[in-house]
């Protein structure tokens, strides 16, 4: 197996597009594939040395994460916290302290588990991914990348994300067979713009529901433009467990998710809005 | 194969490794450092904690390449029998080592919070050695000893 270790973009996705070789981010999940036989590459491409990838920083527009930016960094970022709360939040509970040292948001998106921490809150911000290959530079909204099979083609690098700065109040919850180093079972991201008592418009994704995670437009339809009181939990609640029933049909996890989803949505509201309502 | 450079415990390598190895296996194998355990060997346990670069990380998830140009810490020159670090003097003190597998890795996520916090609270700690398992001790005596070793200072 070959090694590459690029200081730049342009030669990262140079040696992607004349090789067959893979990106490597962190690797708390493909060496791990690798250890197992799953995943045999033929080369690497090793992004750790390209500090451009790294950056966390606010424009007048958007805050924008490059994809090596790791769990560790965002989850002690401020920019972070105030202005993607739901992605700041899900950074303090995935995987270790050791993973979140090593494991980086733009190799949560790359390797697409089912129940990547990552990627409801990016959804539910309304994040949009760059994306660089030999083909050109693409930006594209986080949804419609996760509607793509293959979700990236080999010689695609994942240069960063962007959360456009809409001013959402945002929180995230998980479920987890213990409170520590759990995969999450379940996850719900909330991202809500508020104004006055009303949540004018709302953004719900899931995660460890089905095979990606994803944002529901019918919950966003069903609590958008109401005042944001116990009745509009309740009823959100109700939703999302529908949401649930139709996505997970007859798996064996499904009579357990949409009771538990109930809870964990319920916990996703309370990380970011007080007891009963804003009114409270 | 290929060439890479490495300071462990404050001492310089140049290695020549296949890019697959896995830093644990080139801790242990190359370089003789037999503290660094493996436990479950898939990220989950914490046996095989090393600190890179300030950073506790999983070395059974590391690519030993990754780690080229970078400075580790393992258990070796945290300290030893004759000058024991704070850390490891706690546990002794403590009982917080039974059979002793999880030890390593625990005295570094340990030295590593004490590091950058020296008067971690409660949930610090246990947020700080939450990624590293222990099935002998129930954690309880873990968690004092680090707090002891907070309260003792820096060595």
């Amino acid at each position: 197996m070959k090694y590459f270790q690029p200081q730049s973009v342009r030669e990262a996705v140079e040696i992607a597009r004349t090789s067959e070789a893979d990106f490597l981010a962190g690797g708390t999940d493909l060496v791990l594939h690798m250890q197992t036989g799953k995943i045999q590459p033929i080369a690497l491409i090793d992004l750790g040395k390209i500090s451009e990838l790294k950056l966390i920083r606010k424009t007048p527009e958007y805050l924008e994460i490059g994809s090596m930016a790791t769990f560790a960094e965002l989850g002690q970022n401020e920019l972070i916290d105030k202005h993607a709360h739901a992605l700041w939040l899900a950074c303090q509970t995935m995987g270790s302290p050791q993973i979140r040292n090593q494991a980086t948001l733009g190799g949560n998106l790359g390797n697409c588990s089912p129940a990547a921490d990552g990627l409801p809150p990016l959804l539910a911000l309304g994040a949009e991914v760059e994306l660089i290959s030999g083909n050109g530079d693409e930006v594209v909204s986080l949804e419609r990348l996760l509607s793509r099979t293959p979700l990236l083609t080999q010689d695609t690098l994942i240069r960063g994300f962007r959360i456009p700065l809409k001013g959402l109040q945002s929180g995230f919850a998980k479920l987890g067979r213990r409170r520590a180093l759990a995969i999450a079972r379940l996850s719900v991201a909330v991202a809500i713009e508020i104004e006055g008592d009303l949540a004018t418009d709302v953004r719900v994704a899931l995660g460890a529901v089905g095979r990606r995670a994803f944002l529901s437009e019918s919950l966003a339809q069903e609590l958008s433009g109401q005042e944001i009181n116990e009745a509009w939990i309740e009823k959100g609640v109700e939703q999302v467990q529908r949401i649930v029933r139709e996505a997970l049909g007859a798996r064996a996890s499904a009579p357990y998710k949409r009771v538990a989803v109930a809870g964990v949505f319920r916990e996703a509201l309370a990380s970011f809005i007080p007891e009963g309502g804003l009114k409270a | 194969m290929m060439d890479m450079k490495l300071v462990v415990n404050n001492k310089p390598y140049t290695l020549n490794i296949d890019p697959k190895e896995r830093l644990i296996d080139v801790l242990r194998n190359r370089l003789g450092l037999m503290g660094t355990k493996e436990g479950c060997g898939e990220g989950e346990c914490g046996a095989c904690t090393v600190i890179i670069d300030g950073k506790t990380v999983n070395s059974c998830l590391v690519l030993a390449a990754q780690a080229n140009g970078s400075e580790i810490t393992t258990i070796e020159g945290v300290g030893n029998r004759h000058k024991p670090h704070t850390v490891q003097k706690a546990f002794v003190e403590v009982g917080a080592v039974q059979c002793g597998f999880c030890t390593p890795g625990m005295v570094l996520s340990a030295k590593n919070l004490l590091d950058k916090n020296s008067q971690p609270s409660d949930d610090e700690i246990s947020v700080a050695m939450s990624g590293n398992l222990c099935r002998c001790t129930g954690y309880d005596k873990i968690l004092r000893a680090v707090k002891i070793a907070s309260q003792e200072g820096k060595q």
